[in-house]
C-alpha cells in the first residue's frame, strides 16, 4: 500500500512538472504568417554634426546626431514597427543595447517589458538617464569598469535614453505589449515572424516623426507586404 | 557586483508624528502668501518671479525634488520640511525657518497635494553603508574613485564646477544648470554634513544631470572616501572679512602668484553679487567670492586674488569676452564715511580702478559710472596671473604713491574704502554685467619695527630694578 502510493505521488510529480515545463508552442509556430514592413519618409534626412571636446579617444572629435535617417528608396530607418493587439508568448532572448563610440548601439532597441542589459563598450563614465512615464525613470552613473547594467521597464512604453556626459547622445527603449514587433533597418525594413492569423492595425512609431498606423492581415503561412509612407 | 548585493537595502521610512499632523488646508494660506511668487499658485513653478531665476523654482506638480533621503522619486515628509526650513544654498530659495514649525508641516502637507499620483509609492530611504572617518588614506582612495567614476567630467579636475561637459548639462526641464563647485560645500544645494554629501553621490539628483552612484562605485563605503575626498578640498567654512588687512613685509614682492609669500597669508573672503541696479543685469553671476590677500613693503603695495571661473576666456567679442577683475578706491579716501557711489561712481564723483584683463594684463583706469570708463596713462601697475584647473591667482602691484590725483594713495594706519568687481567673460559678462560688492575697508598694518621688541624687556628691567629697590630700602629700615 505505502510502495503504491509513492509510486502515485512520484508519478503525480512527474506529471506535474511535466505539466508546468510544456509550454504551448507559439499560435504562429505553426500556423502563423509573416508580416514585411517597408517604411519610408519623403522628407530630407537630419544628420547633425557636433565637435566633441572630450573623450575624443572614444567618441571621435565629431559626433554625429541621427534624427531621421533615409537610406536608399526612402527607406526610413530606426522605426519600431508592432502589430497592435496580437498576443503571443515573450520573447527568450534578453534585450541588449551597447554605448559604443558614444553613441547608443541600436539607437532604437524593442523589447518586451522585462530586463535589458545597457553596456559600457566604450570604457569612459556615461550615465543611464532616462525619460519616461509610465516606468520610474532613472539616472544612474556607469563608469569605465561597470561593463553592464540589468535595468527593468515593465510597463510598455518608448522611453528615451540619454547621458548627460555625452549630451549628443540619444537612445530609445521601445517596451512593447507583444513580441510582435521589428525595428526598420537602414533601407527602411523589417520583418515579423510567426504572428497569429488574423486581421491587425501594425502601428509605426519613429522618434521625431511620431506614428502612423495601416490595417494588416495576416494569413497562415503567408507573408503580407505592408507599405508604410511616414509624414512629417 | 558586491555593491549591488551590499548597497541599497532600503526599508521604509517612518513618517514623524508632526509630518502626518500637517494640515494642507492651512498649509495653502501660508503657501499663497509665501512661495507662490516664485512657486506658482498652481504649484507649476511659474510664478511671477520664475523668469528672473536660475535655477528655477521648483514645479511641485512634477512631484520631482532634488533634494532626498530616499532610494526613490518620492522623498520623506523630513526632506520636504528640511528643504523649507535651511532653504536651498546657491539658489533663491531662502531657509524659512522664521516661520512657525507648524505652518512649516502645514506646508508640506499642501506641497503633495499638487502631485497625489507621484507620491502612491512609499518613499524608502536609502541605507548609506557604515560611515567611514576622514584620514589621509581615505581622501586617497576617495581620490582614485574620483577619477575612477570621472567625477571630473562635469566638476573638474580639483572640483571647480569646471568640467568638459559642464556647457552641455540641462535639467530634466531643458533649463541649462551648473555643476556643483565642490570646493565650496556651504553652496551645496542638499547642505554640507558628511551625511548630506554622501547620500547626494548614493541616489543623485533627481531631475539633473547628477546620477546615482549606490551602484557604480566599487565599493559600498566608496561613497564615504569620495564624501571625505571632496570635503578635502574646500577651506571649511569661507572667512569672510569686512576689513582687508594689507600685511608689511620687508624686501621685494613677488610677481608670481604662486610664490612662498603668498600661502604665508591667510586670505579674507568678499562675496561678490550680481549687479541688477542697471541694464545689463546680471542676475546670475558666475562668480560669487573673491580670497584676497594684500601685502605693501616700503614702495609697493600688493593685491593676490583668487577666484573661480569655469572658463579662460579672452571673448570673442560676440557671446564671450575677456575675463576681468577690478579693485576699486575712492581716488582721495578721507577717512571719513563720504565715499563715491559704489557701482564704479557717477558723474560728480570717480572712483580708481586698479584692474586686470585677460589677453590686457594689469592696468588702471578712472570710472565715472558702470560704462565710463577711461584707462590712466602711464600705468604704474604691474602684475601676472595664472589660471589653472577653473581658478585664476593674480597678482597686482603699484607704487604707494602717486603724484597723479587721479590715482589712490596708499597710507599705513588709514581705512581706505575697497570695492570689487569681476565679469567671467565666457559666461557672457561684459560691462554692467558683473558681479560686485559694495565698500569694504583696506588697512596697511603699521610698518614693523624693532621698538616692539627693545621696549618691553626695557620696561620689564626697570621694574624689576624698582622692585629689588623698594626690597632693598624697607630691609635697610628694618
Amino acid at each position: 500500500m505505502r510502495k503504491m502510493l509513492a509510486v502515485f505521488v512520484t508519478l503525480a510529480l512527474i506529471a506535474g512538472v511535466a505539466v508546468f515545463a510544456y509550454r504551448p508552442a507559439p499560435a504562429g509556430a505553426q500556423g502563423g504568417g509573416t508580416i514585411e514592413a517597408a517604411v519610408t519618409y519623403g522628407g530630407a534626412p537630419v544628420v547633425e554634426k557636433l565637435k566633441v571636446n572630450k573623450d575624443t579617444k572614444q567618441c571621435g572629435t565629431e559626433a554625429v546626431l541621427e534624427k531621421v535617417v533615409v537610406g536608399a528608396n526612402k527607406g526610413l530607418a530606426n522605426a519600431v514597427v508592432s502589430v497592435a493587439g496580437a498576443k503571443g508568448p515573450a520573447r527568450a532572448a534578453k534585450a541588449e543595447i551597447d554605448q559604443q563610440g558614444c553613441k547608443f548601439v541600436p539607437r532604437v532597441v524593442a523589447m518586451m517589458p522585462g530586463a535589458i542589459d545597457i553596456k559600457n563598450s566604450d570604457g569612459i563614465l556615461h550615465n543611464i538617464h532616462t525619460y519616461s512615464t509610465a516606468n520610474a525613470s532613472i539616472n544612474k552613473a556607469q563608469p569605465k569598469f561597470k561593463k553592464v547594467m540589468t535595468e527593468k521597464f515593465d510597463k510598455p512604453e518608448f522611453v528615451k535614453l540619454t547621458c548627460d556626459v555625452h549630451s549628443w547622445m540619444l537612445g530609445w527603449i521601445a517596451v512593447m505589449p507583444n513580441p510582435f514587433f521589428g525595428v526598420t533597418d537602414a533601407k527602411g525594413t523589417t520583418r515579423i515572424e510567426n504572428v497569429p492569423p488574423g486581421k491587425y492595425t501594425l502601428e509605426v512609431w519613429h522618434e521625431t516623426l511620431g506614428k502612423q498606423t495601416k490595417d494588416v492581415e495576416v494569413k497562415a503561412g503567408q507573408t503580407a507586404r505592408v507599405a508604410v509612407e511616414m509624414k512629417k | 557586483m558586491i555593491a549591488v548585493i551590499v548597497a541599497v537595502s532600503v526599508v521604509a521610512a517612518a513618517g514623524t508624528a508632526a509630518a502626518q499632523g500637517g494640515d494642507a488646508g492651512a498649509g495653502k494660506a501660508v503657501y499663497d502668501l509665501k512661495c507662490a511668487g516664485c512657486h506658482g499658485e498652481k504649484g507649476d513653478g511659474k510664478g511671477p518671479a520664475a523668469e528672473l531665476l536660475e535655477p528655477r523654482p521648483r514645479d511641485f506638480t512634477t512631484g520631482v525634488y532634488k533634494v532626498r533621503s530616499t532610494a526613490t522619486k518620492v522623498p520623506t515628509d523630513q526632506d520636504l520640511f528640511r528643504v523649507i526650513t535651511e532653504g536651498m544654498p546657491g539658489t533663491s530659495m531662502p531657509p524659512w525657518a522664521v516661520l512657525p514649525e507648524k505652518d512649516r508641516w502645514n506646508l508640506v502637507a499642501y506641497l503633495k497635494r499638487f502631485a497625489p499620483e507621484k507620491r502612491e509609492e512609499a518613499p524608502k530611504r536609502v541605507e548609506l553603508p557604515r560611515e567611514v572617518a576622514s584620514s589621509a588614506e581615505s581622501i586617497k582612495r576617495g581620490r582614485e574613485m574620483y577619477e575612477a567614476i570621472e567625477c571630473n567630467k562635469c566638476h573638474g579636475d580639483q572640483g571647480r564646477a569646471d568640467g568638459p561637459s559642464r556647457a552641455e548639462l540641462k535639467d530634466d526641464w531643458g533649463h541649462p544648470i551648473r555643476p556643483a563647485n565642490l570646493t565650496k560645500p556651504w553652496s551645496f544645494r542638499g547642505g554640507a554634513s558628511r551625511t548630506d554629501i554622501a547620500r547626494r553621490i548614493a541616489v543623485g539628483v533627481l531631475g539633473t544631470p547628477m546620477p546615482s552612484f549606490i551602484d557604480s562605485v566599487e565599493k559600498p563605503e566608496d561613497v564615504w572616501h569620495l564624501t571625505n575626498y571632496i570635503l578635502s578640498l574646500s577651506p571649511g567654512a569661507p572667512r569672510y572679512a569686512t576689513l582687508v588687512t594689507v600685511t608689511s613685509v620687508a624686501g621685494a614682492i613677488p610677481d608670481d602668484p604662486d610664490a612662498a609669500l603668498w600661502k604665508r597669508i591667510a586670505p579674507s573672503h568678499i562675496p561678490l553679487m550680481g549687479q541688477v541696479i542697471v541694464d545689463p543685469r546680471n542676475f546670475n553671476p558666475s562668480i560669487d567670492l573673491v580670497a584676497v590677500r594684500a601685502v605693501y613693503n616700503d614702495r609697493e603695495i600688493a593685491f593676490h586674488l583668487t577666484w573661480d571661473d569655469p572658463t579662460e576666456s579672452t571673448g570673442d567679442g560676440t557671446r564671450a569676452f575677456p575675463d576681468a577683475i577690478s579693485l576699486q578706491f575712492p581716488p582721495r579716501p578721507s577717512g571719513g564715511a563720504e565715499r563715491p557711489y559704489f557701482l564704479m561712481g557717477d558723474a560728480s564723483e570717480g572712483v580708481y580702478l586698479l584692474r586686470w584683463e585677460s589677453g590686457k594684463g594689469v592696468g588702471e583706469a578712472t570710472a565715472h559710472g558702470p560704462t565710463k570708463l577711461a584707462p590712466l596713462a602711464g600705468a604704474e601697475a604691474t602684475g601676472r596671473a595664472v589660471f589653472a584647473a577653473g581658478q585664476y591667482r593674480l597678482v597686482m602691484k603699484r607704487p604707494l604713491a602717486s603724484k597723479d590725483a587721479a590715482r589712490t594713495e596708499f597710507r599705513p594706519g588709514v581705512f581706505t574704502p575697497v570695492a570689487f568687481q569681476a565679469w567671467d567673460g565666457g559666461a557672457g559678462e561684459a560691462g554692467p554685467k558683473m558681479s560686485l560688492t559694495s565698500w569694504y575697508y583696506l588697512r596697511l598694518e603699521e610698518p614693523e619695527s624693532s621698538r616692539r621688541f627693545v621696549l618691553p624687556p626695557v620696561v620689564a628691567i626697570l621694574t624689576l630694578a624698582a622692585m629689588l629697590l623698594v626690597v632693598r630700602v624697607a630691609q635697610m629700615r628694618s
